[in-house]
């Protein structure tokens, strides 16, 4: 099996490099499944992902193709699929009517990597060759690494644990029988954050910690994979403009975690033949204009492949198109600029 | 309308320039000798890959002196509000520590968007906190807001601690969102490029602002714009694409025709003035870039000036 994640700021083209990833390896025969966030409309409607529809099988027209998949990552839909699967049945009810169950599953950011990890694993247990993870911008581009293992801390932490059953113990009782050091300070906390809102909580997690701890178990092993070089590759998508930055802030803040960068995709280069001579008039001001964008960008590859060549594996530079992505047609033109590199190999 | 308390909030979809043009328009009104605040509420190493005012006190003394970026750290303002509740520091630090009081920050729904939102408050309506209790004085209060989902998700922050709960977390909740679903507090400066995407989200936002908090758009910045969205219909004409006609123009074409579909699109859409900033050709460092872009930019707290 292999697990590509992609990475990247916002507005880089980053869903449509990662369907067109997956794209690209159904074409070579394999069960290929791109997961996203928040598509475009028009890729969305492409991709046949319509609200309410998780998942979809995309038909393509080639006999020899393996099987292209799309998948939404809905956090509520993950999120209830985990309670309906691991949650005793009796607790079921009260977990989804919880308040604090309805602001996670509605607003938490970084939810949403923690339930691409939970759907990961799914894929996995179904059979995936492949799973393309497009990644929320960079501002939580890293929770997908970092929530699982805070996540799992928490649902595991001890204290924790003891305080949501002395609490769920103690709610019949009244709380002043409780006086274990880890009371001291959810009381403090409860003074700070609010009463109801730490009550709410250790509430919800009283009842939800059955779930969160299989999930951390999950999660575990799903992390492991991400670890693995034979199994994962990070790429990063950049553009032009943004590329020497990018390159520079995601290659640290993966080395701070011990991961590595495979492949940077500099997408949306413009590098059309460009004619010898100029107009005058507005045709010429729009040349001066383009060339002047289109020396920066081949100035911006260069530098990168200079300075950054030999820290990754490969790089990709992938042409704009004319018309803004569209449809399979326009997957299929950014699928045929890329090769894809087949998973390191591990001494 | 009180003019004290006007946020310029500077949004749209992730990737746009949402920090250039926050910057770009904090250089322009302090190079005009008035003080600045740009609260950002990016993490710092993620302010630091966008641009860089390196190099500002030397090029521009006058701004310098006046130009604040302030970053809001939901943790460092909850550590804030733990140091005034329980003034023995040593009592401060062991709450601070457990990894109960972390843990519960980490997963309350919201919190750091509430306490981000609350201290945006008290820096727009010029109040100190204990631990600095002189207000900040400025003229021009500028918010760099994150992408427009989390954006929206921070404001639907205060909202959804006013809905599920009772108590004092609550009341705090309805004041805030109060405050900030009043268009005389909240400036609306929404940037796009003239891309499928963005405009569609820019959209979707500018609706939820409209429905959720009674916002609307006091202007549309469409941002990296190619020569040909602000050509004349007459002056467009005149090029002509011939059998001979090189790929780079014609892409270029291509890339003006569409983006003048998109510019009258949006016009229908979302009826603000429109500002057009076109993509910079050259430019030497950040700060050049910052201040041609400023150039464009004629945007006061008060109101938006029309494009010539």
């Amino acid at each position: 099996m292999r697990i590509i994640v992609y990475l990247g700021t916002g507005g880089v083209g980053k869903t449509s490099v990662a369907a067109s990833t997956a794209m690209a390896v159904a074409k070579t025969g394999a069960r290929a499944m791109v997961l996203t966030t928040d598509p475009a409309l028009r890729l969305r409607t492409a991709l046949g992902l319509v609200e309410g529809v998780p998942e979809q099988r995309v038909p393509l027209d080639d006999p020899k193709a393996g099987e292209l998949w799309a998948g939404l990552l809905d956090v509520r839909a993950t999120l209830n699929e985990a309670v309906r699967l691991y949650a005793k049945p009796e607790m079921r009810e009260r977990i989804l009517k919880h308040s604090i169950y309805e602001t996670i599953a509605n607003s938490l950011a970084g939810m949403q990597e923690l339930m691409a990890i939970e759907r990961i694993d799914q894929l996995r247990l179904r059979g995936f060759d492949t799973i393309i993870v497009d990644t929320a911008p960079s501002r939580h581009a890293f929770e997908i690494l970092d929530k699982p293992a805070l996540f799992a801390d928490f649902s595991s932490s001890r204290k924790v644990k003891l305080v949501g059953r002395t609490y769920k113990f103690a709610a019949g009782l009244g709380l002043n029988f409780i006086g274990s050091k880890a009371l001291d300070i959810y009381s403090r906390a409860e003074s700070i954050l609010g009463v109801n809102l730490v009550r709410e909580i250790l509430d919800f997690y009283s009842i939800f910690y059955p779930i969160a701890e299989g999930y951390a178990r999950r999660a575990e092993k799903t992390v492991a994979l991400l670890r693995d070089p034979a199994v994962t590759e990070f790429r990063v998508v950049t553009t032009p403009q943004k590329a020497m930055r990018d390159a520079a802030f995601f290659t640290e803040a993966l080395a701070e975690r011990n991961f590595a960068i495979g492949t940077f995709c500099v997408n949306r280069a413009w590098l059309h033949p460009f004619p010898d001579t100029l107009p005058g008039g507005l045709e010429g001001e729009l040349l001066r204009w383009y060339k002047s964008v289109s020396d920066s960008h081949r100035e911006a590859v260069w530098q990168l492949r200079e300075k950054f060549g030999s820290v990754v594996r490969d790089i990709q530079v992938f042409s704009e198109l004319e018309r803004d992505v569209d449809g399979l047609a326009a997957l299929e033109r950014l699928a045929v600029q890329m090769h894809l590199n087949e998973p390191a190999i591990v001494p | 309308m009180d003019p004290q308390a006007r946020i310029m909030v500077v949004c749209g979809k992730g990737g746009v320039g949402k920090t250039t043009l926050s910057l770009a328009l904090g250089l322009k009104h302090a190079n005009q000798g008035k003080r600045v605040v740009i609260v950002s509420s990016h993490p710092v190493p993620e302010l630091a890959i966008a641009v860089s005012l390196e190099g500002i006190a030397t090029r521009f003394p006058e701004a310098a002196r006046n130009l604040f970026v302030v970053h809001l750290d939901p943790r460092e303002l909850l550590q804030e509000i733990v140091e005034q509740n329980f003034p023995v520091q040593m009592v401060a630090q062991a709450i601070l520590n457990s990894s109960i009081f972390k843990n519960l920050i980490e997963v309350a729904p919201g919190l750091k968007e509430f306490y981000f939102l609350a201290r945006l408050q008290m820096l727009a309506e010029r109040k100190g906190t204990a631990a600095r209790t002189t207000s900040p004085d400025y003229d021009v209060l500028i918010w760099d807001a994150p992408a427009s989902g989390h954006f929206l998700a921070t404001l639907r922050s205060a909202r959804a601690f006013e809905k599920f709960l009772t108590g004092p977390l609550a009341s705090a909740g309805r004041e805030m969102n109060r405050f900030f679903s009043n268009s005389a507090h909240m400036q609306i400066l929404a940037v796009t490029p003239l891309e499928e995407m963005a405009i569609a989200e820019t959209t979707e936002m500018s609706e939820s602002l409209d429905r959720e908090f009674h916002l609307h758009c006091n202007a549309l910045i469409l941002n990296m714009v190619s020569p040909l969205a602000t050509a004349t219909e007459h002056e467009v004409k005149q090029i002509k694409l011939r059998e001979d006609s090189s790929p780079a123009l014609r892409f270029a074409v291509d890339r003006g025709e569409l983006e003048r579909d998109r510019k009258a699109e949006l016009s229908v859409a979302i009826t603000a003035p429109q500002i057009c900033v076109p993509r910079i050709r050259e430019w030497g460092g950040d700060l050049d870039l910052l201040s041609k872009v400023g150039e464009w930019l004629d945007i006061t707290s008060g109101e938006v000036m029309a494009q010539a």
